[in-house]
């Protein structure tokens, strides 16, 4: 396995190219990635937190905004926690296309709202149990929003938070259905 | 008790890491695209459909959690530092306390929205420039740079998250939003009183009020964060603020001036861009 990082020295943010390097191999070897190559490519030049996640048989290529490893408190500096975070959603998020069920997903570009809000929650539920602090309300804000504000919505979150074993087929079924109680 | 307390002596504790206006403006990097070719998006409004629409509605219930604290310092100071019937009518006086009182109510309320949105007190730096609009020597400058310019900011940012929570379908948020923006709507509409009633006789300070309007309403356009433009995450709340007691032509030149703040962003950050670049 091999992980490379770009850019190697920042000029936007303070970001440290070799910390992201470190974090990402710990990520990795947590959850089974070992086999490999990861490309982080970070875009510095935008503050927002989105990230791009592209997979082939032989690469994982994520492409996250600044945003996505900065701390909130002190602008332009780095978070472990953001960064750890950023890192295991990505990777997660890969591993599921890779092997893990959800072979036939859409791309991440073709995925709708609620469709992005129910995998965030089951890639999330899963960081959970990997020891890594997440915010588990915002999470349930976030999928709230996607999904409608009411009881039936704050159960399936439950569901798809505790779950482990997911295929897309089911969480896509779920996230649809939860749409038609909350309509 | 000390009077005019300088900005960099608002008490917090730990959780809270304090910003500037330009530590924020000297970072180069830019949500809205610089240059037309590249392929950000181009609107920036906060509305349900962005990607990231619950991180920003969170980041931004912050900001005006931590603003809210700001605005109840700074009617409370206003109270506090001018002598009663010398420096400021009495009345005046009475509206800021019943100010300070709505503030601090809006500082609960906004504490729960954060928990409800979650978020914790202090995960998102503090921008201290509302409160330093709220520093000015003169009662008069201070209406107009706190009650006309930071509540009126708070008529546009409460109107946004209303709007939000409603296409959201987030009850709470909505609900909470409207009272507090009824409030905004008043505290606006006392500092148009009190600023029209105090310079009735003195058209230089007046005068020089609403010059000081104009330089912190630019300041409160947050570098082209509300403007008409879909490129800000704000617009303007015209019909509120109307009701507020703005006229149709500062409405417009506020708007211009967001806008040209907008403008004046880009540009900075095209030149920081390319400087970093080379």
């Amino acid at each position: 396995m091999a992980i490379t990082v770009t850019p190697e020295t920042f000029s936007f943010v303070s970001f440290d190219s070799a910390y992201i390097a470190r974090i990402a191999n710990l990520v990795a070897e947590q959850l089974g990635l070992t086999d490999i190559d990861i490309e982080i490519a970070v875009d510095e030049t935008s503050p927002l937190t989105r990230i791009d996640v592209e997979v082939t048989d032989s690469l994982i290529s994520i492409r996250p905004l600044s945003g996505a490893l900065e701390d909130t408190r002190r602008p332009r500096q780095q978070s472990e926690l953001a960064t750890t975070l950023a890192m295991a959603r990505s990777m997660l998020r890969a591993r599921d296309r890779l092997r893990g069920g959800f072979e036939n997903a859409p791309l991440d570009t073709e995925l709708s709202l609620p469709q992005a809000a129910a995998w965030d929650t089951y890639i999330l539920g899963r960081i959970t149990r990997m020891s890594i602090e997440v915010k588990k309300q915002a999470a349930l804000y976030n999928f709230r929003n996607r999904h409608g504000f009411n009881d039936a919505s704050d159960h399936v979150f439950e569901k798809i938070w505790n779950a482990e074993t997911f295929t897309w087929d089911e969480l896509s079924a779920l996230s649809a259905n939860t749409l038609t109680l909350s309509a | 008790m000390k009077k005019f307390m300088p900005v960099e002596e608002l008490a917090r504790d730990e959780r809270f890491n304090q910003i500037t206006q330009a530590d924020r403006m000297s970072d180069a990097r830019s949500a809205v695209p610089a240059n037309a070719e590249s392929t950000r998006r181009s609107s920036n409004r906060l509305t349900p459909a962005r990607a990231d629409a619950s991180d920003a509605a969170r980041a931004l219930m912050h900001g005006i959690f931590v603003g809210e604290i700001q605005a109840l310092e700074g009617a409370g100071r206003t109270c506090w530092d001018f002598t009663t019937g010398e420096e400021a009518p009495f009345g005046l006086k009475l509206d800021m306390a019943r100010q300070a009182w709505d503030e601090a109510r809006h500082v609960e309320i906004s504490l729960k929205l954060g928990d409800w949105m979650g978020s914790d007190v202090g995960q998102y730096a503090e921008n201290t420039v509302l409160f330093q609009a709220a520093c000015s020597n003169d009662p008069v400058l201070r209406l107009a740079g706190v009650n006309r310019a930071l509540e009126g900011l708070a008529i546009d940012v409460f109107t946004s998250m209303k709007e939000f929570g409603e296409m959201a379908g987030d009850p709470y948020l909505e609900f909470c939003e409207d009272w507090m923006l009824a409030d905004e709507v008043t505290h606006v509409k006392m500092g148009s009183d009190w600023l029209r009633k105090v310079t009735e006789n003195d058209p230089e300070r007046r005068k020089k009020a609403l010059e000081f309007q104009s330089i912190v309403d630019k300041m409160f356009s947050y570098g082209g964060s509300r403007s008409d433009s879909d490129e800000s995450s704000l617009g303007i709340a015209r019909r509120f603020r109307e009701l507020a007691g703005f006229t149709s032509d500062e409405n417009e030149h506020i708007a211009d001036l967001g806008l040209q703040a907008l403008e004046e962003r880009k540009a900075q950050i095209r030149e920081k861009q390319a400087a970093a670049k080379n």
